[in-house]
């Protein structure tokens, strides 16, 4: 428990945590970003073009650096962040209109700079189709929005006759099942894996690529489904702390018995549950990160201290991704505590989670 | 478009028209303007040496088992007929078109195509008809004769045409 | 050699799991399992700061939420279901409003336009559960009839944010337009956004066009055309529609062109005497190289990003197989085993994987393998597949389907590069043979 002293303060790691994670303070907002040129070709220009045979009329004039847009600079300046939670230090929440007086600053402006077309002569070549070919059949949406470690039926499947292998979801344990798509509102079925198109759910039991990692089920804790020996744990490990409460009632901050496996094992599925890895790049989905968290008493994750420790596999900013949705996953699941035994509190003060998505199977 | 382009479209769009069964039939005019009549409609099928006798009676095309480019006994003997015809009208000149079916990548129908059109062109030579006077072409899987997607049809879109042109052809 | 350390992470994983560590210090967790879901947003209609860019406003923030939808890694979050709004683009975000909706990232933003056919658009990104912004504000200035172009723009920049991912939805897709029966198709040449929006016609319909290929920089396309009767490799300047015959020997068909990553050569298919080889020209000089002499056909060419090496399919084995051989052309490496047939591979722009049609037992797939063969993988299934194209980012694949049957039409799909989120291209009319363009400039 020494160790939930040493961290030295919570504004500290909130610091290391901003620049780590926002982007947002640098401590001057320097010309982030100079998108290059837009240029943009309409309808009109193109039908001048394509009556134009020259190149030149065309040329799409890489760089003309100043244009009116310079002048707004004050806008730029406008787009620091506006937090609803104590800004960061370097920077006032500035209104859009007040000119900063930083004068270092050059907006982010993109050019386009199309360039005028000579004339607007119709194009040659150019008639609009009349005769529409059929039209080609429904894509075939077949996939689960969602995946998932525990397959989900999707609500009232609808078999779907397609030119496809796919099938519709049907219940099994190992699952490699392919879901319907299920409305948005409904809940979300999920598969166990990705299933492509190409894939046949028919004949599942000939696959045996899924790693499969133990059985570890990310659901709800509250879940009947938790690992079976979990209920009796934590009877016996609540039975525990509750004696060992009692005779360390002067302590201030309860340690207990280190966690039982079923204790960390609800933790962990508490948080694999919410750790969303779809919508992280391929290069992310190859990069481990060890995050650390500090956790307050009532098992809310102090949003401030969550850490990149260190990372492997991938790039940094495949790390950085990662880092993000698993910081996410212990905020959001975490949001009203995690069920944790109080009376360890000093077992569980600090975590360190290794996120490693190499087992989710999306390359 | 320079003039030259538009008579090699026109004789592009020549070339496709007589690829189907419409233009295959119906063109008894053009051609034979020297068929040595002798008891028939000169220019039509009986006349052997018309166009038409050419591609209704010998045949104009052979048919090729799925992803070959080996000619079968029975398209050898077409080949033989249209060999024979060439020699006696040396003054036409054959392009010969290699067609795939559908089931197969563009590219590859592509080349499949050629190696069947130039299947035929080797055997007439062989038969004795000048190099010079064929030329080959492949339109891959891009011309299907039948568009059903069974074999059936499929059988039939496997096939070198050889279409048959009065003088130089097509280019 | 990935899929190894990706087995042997596993295996790490089995053994460590969750075998409690000794408890000096913190407590130690290992995740391994986590959901796979789009991740939900909330886009509310960008502020409009003028009269007159008030349907603009509104118009760029579809576009915007159509693109990231669009991926299938993303989920709008209705916004019926917003408990605050964004009345000021400078106002502070209330985290807590859009955290109550699940909404895990959000997106503002503000367009002005002056009147004069000028209009800038700026946003921000947050990611509301870290109560954080991503990244900072930008602002894009430009033409109102670019209105689409700087959405995709918006959305481009929010989508690397939040997945690391490389940029795509500023690009363009040539292709071919068909329209037709089946036994007398009429096909053009047409480019449009990746998004099937902007349509525009490059060629006529008076010969068959086959296969363009954008140019590395995205202002030419190679392609196929049938102009003289006969298959000829042609180079298109797509902002002037100018085009030229690639001067090659009489007598000889070509087709199958691909620019080389400097875009001063192309490789390509030449056919003489009934055999297929490759060979590449200098589009400059027109000098042709000769890369392979053998009686098989050799076609579907693709340059590795780098230029070194050549990926193609042959038939040498006996029917169509993929292999790579250096740029200069020399021995050739089979990396395709799998049952069936492979063709038309296409080197990733990231340079990791190949995209190939595969053909087996009557059915065609769009896949991916790495360069060495292995970890094959097949996104689809279909009556006819064919094609694939990669988006600039490598992380989607374009190609063409095909309905089976008479009344049989092609059109455009994509999917996801995990074989997810696979969708079709709303094209007017039958499409085929798709290229994607470079990020645009």
């Amino acid at each position: 428990m020494h160790l939930g002293y040493t961290i030295s303060g919570a504004g500290h790691a909130a610091l290391i945590g901003f620049l780590l994670f926002g982007g947002v303070l640098s401590t001057e907002p320097l010309p982030f970003e100079t998108t290059s040129n837009v240029s943009i070709i309409s309808g009109d220009e193109f039908a001048a073009l394509i009556a134009e045979s020259s190149p030149d009329a065309v040329a799409l004039t890489p760089d003309q650096s100043e244009t009116p847009q310079a002048e707004e600079a004050p806008d730029v300046a406008a787009l620091s962040p506006v937090e609803e939670t104590p800004p960061p230090p370097p920077q006032e929440a500035p209104t859009p209109e007040t000119p900063p007086d930083v004068s270092a600053l050059t907006p982010p402006v993109a050019e386009v700079e199309p360039d005028a077309p000579a004339e607007q002569t119709p194009p040659a070549p150019v008639e609009p189709v009349t005769t529409a070919l059929p039209e080609a059949e429904e894509a075939q949406e077949q996939q689960a929005d969602r995946v998932a470690p525990e397959p989900v039926a999707p609500p009232a499947p609808d078999a779907q006759v397609a030119d496809t292998v796919q099938e519709a979801v049907t219940e099994s344990d190992e699952g490699t099942e392919q879901a319907e798509e299920a409305p948005a509102t409904a809940p979300e079925a999920a598969a166990t894996e990705i299933v492509t198109e190409a894939e046949t759910p028919a004949s599942a039991p000939t696959q045996s690529m899924r790693p499969q990692t133990r059985p570890s089920r990310p659901a709800p804790v509250e879940t009947a489904e938790e690992a079976p020996e979990a209920p009796t744990n934590d009877a016996i490990a609540d039975a525990v702390a509750q004696a060992v409460a009692n005779q360390q009632s002067t302590s201030n901050v309860p340690s207990g018995p280190p966690l039982t496996r079923g204790e960390k094992d609800a933790m962990r599925v508490a948080v694999s549950s919410c750790w969303n890895v779809g919508s992280l790049s391929t290069d992310a989905l190859g990069t481990t990160v060890v995050v650390a968290v500090e956790m307050a008493e009532n098992a809310t994750p102090v949003t401030s201290s969550i850490r990149m420790l260190s990372f492997e596999g991938g790039s940094e900013a495949g790390a950085r991704q990662a880092f993000e949705a698993a910081r996410r996953a212990i905020i959001r699941c975490g949001a009203r505590g995690y069920n944790l035994p109080r009376e360890k509190y000093g077992q569980w003060r600090e975590i360190e989670m290794t996120f490693d998505p190499s087992g989710m199977r999306l390359r | 478009m320079n003039s030259l382009k538009i008579a090699v479209l026109v004789g592009a769009a020549f070339a496709l028209g007589a690829c189907t069964n419409a233009g295959r039939f119906d063109n008894d005019g053009g051609f034979g303007a020297d068929g040595a009549g002798a008891g028939f409609d000169v220019g039509s099928a009986q006349d052997p040496n018309s166009p038409a006798y050419f591609n209704q009676t010998i045949g104009d095309r052979v048919l090729f088992l799925v992803d070959q480019s080996s000619l079968t006994p029975q398209a050898q003997t077409v080949l033989a007929g249209q060999a024979a015809w060439l020699a006696n009208n040396p003054e036409f000149t054959a392009v010969i078109e290699g067609h795939a079916d559908e089931q197969g990548t563009r590219e590859y129908n592509l080349a499949l195509g050629a190696r069947r059109a130039n299947a035929v062109k080797e055997y007439l030579v062989t038969q004795g008809v000048a190099a010079t006077r064929l030329q080959t072409l492949t339109f891959g899987k891009e011309r299907p004769l039948e568009i059903c997607s069974d074999e059936s049809c499929y059988a039939k879109n496997r096939r070198a045409v050889t279409v048959i042109a009065a003088g130089g052809g097509t280019s | 050699m990935r899929a190894i350390l990706i087995f042997l992470a596993m295996v790490f994983s089995l053994a460590i799991g969750s075998v409690a560590l000794a408890q000096d210090g913190p407590l130690r967790l290992r995740i391994t399992d986590g959901v796979i879901e789009p991740m939900p947003f909330a886009i509310p209609a960008f502020q409009a700061e003028s009269a007159a860019a008030g349907q603009l406003a509104s118009d760029i923030s579809r576009v915007v939420a159509a693109d990231l939808t669009g991926t299938g890694l993303f989920r709008e979050i209705s916004p019926d279901a917003f408990i605050s709004t964004v009345s000021n683009f400078a106002s502070p975000v209330q985290y807590a409003d859009w955290k109550a909706i699940n909404a895990q990232a959000l997106i503002t933003g503000a367009v002005n336009a002056d009147g004069q056919g000028n209009i800038n658009v700026k946003f921000r990104v947050y990611d509301v559960f870290s109560g954080a912004e991503l990244g900072t504000g930008l602002q894009f200035a430009g033409t109102a009839d670019g209105w689409r172009r700087m959405a995709h723009k918006v959305a481009d920049e929010v989508y690397s944010r939040i997945t690391g991912e490389g940029k795509y939805f500023d690009s363009r897709v040539v292709f071919v337009s068909e329209t037709g029966p089946k036994n007398d198709r009429r096909k053009r040449l047409a480019i449009m956004d990746y998004d099937g929006a902007n349509v525009q016609y490059l060629t006529d319909s008076s010969a068959i066009v086959l296969a363009p290929r954008f140019s590395p920089d995205g202002n030419r396309v190679l392609y196929t055309s049938y102009e003289t009767g006969f298959p000829r490799i042609y180079v298109l300047d797509v902002n002037n529609v100018g085009r030229r015959a690639i001067d090659l020997p009489d007598g000889t068909m070509s087709f199958a062109p691909r620019f080389a990553p400097d875009g001063q050569s192309a490789v390509f298919s030449l056919t003489t005497g009934g055999n297929t080889d490759l060979y590449t020209v200098n589009l400059g000089s027109g000098d042709l190289t000769r890369l392979t002499s053998a009686p098989s056909i050799e076609t579907a060419p693709s340059f590795s990003p780098d230029g070194s090496r050549i990926v193609f399919e042959s038939d040498r084995s006996g029917n169509q197989q993929l292999y790579v051989m250096p740029a200069s052309g020399g021995e050739a490496t089979r990396i395709s085993f799998g049952a069936g047939r492979y063709g038309t591979p296409v080197w990733s722009p990231r340079g990791d994987l190949v995209a190939f049609t595969k053909q087996n037992r009557g059915r065609f797939h769009i896949g991916v393998m790495r360069l060495d063969g292995s970890e094959e993988r097949l996104l689809t299934a279909s009556f006819l597949d064919e094609g694939p194209t990669w988006s600039p980012n490598g992380r989607v694949i374009m190609f063409t389907r095909e309905t089976q049957g008479a009344q049989g039409a092609p059109s455009l799909y994509s999917v996801d590069i995990s074989g997810r989120n696979l969708k079709p291209i709303r094209t007017e009319g039958g499409a085929s043979d798709p290229s994607w363009s470079p990020l645009q400039r």
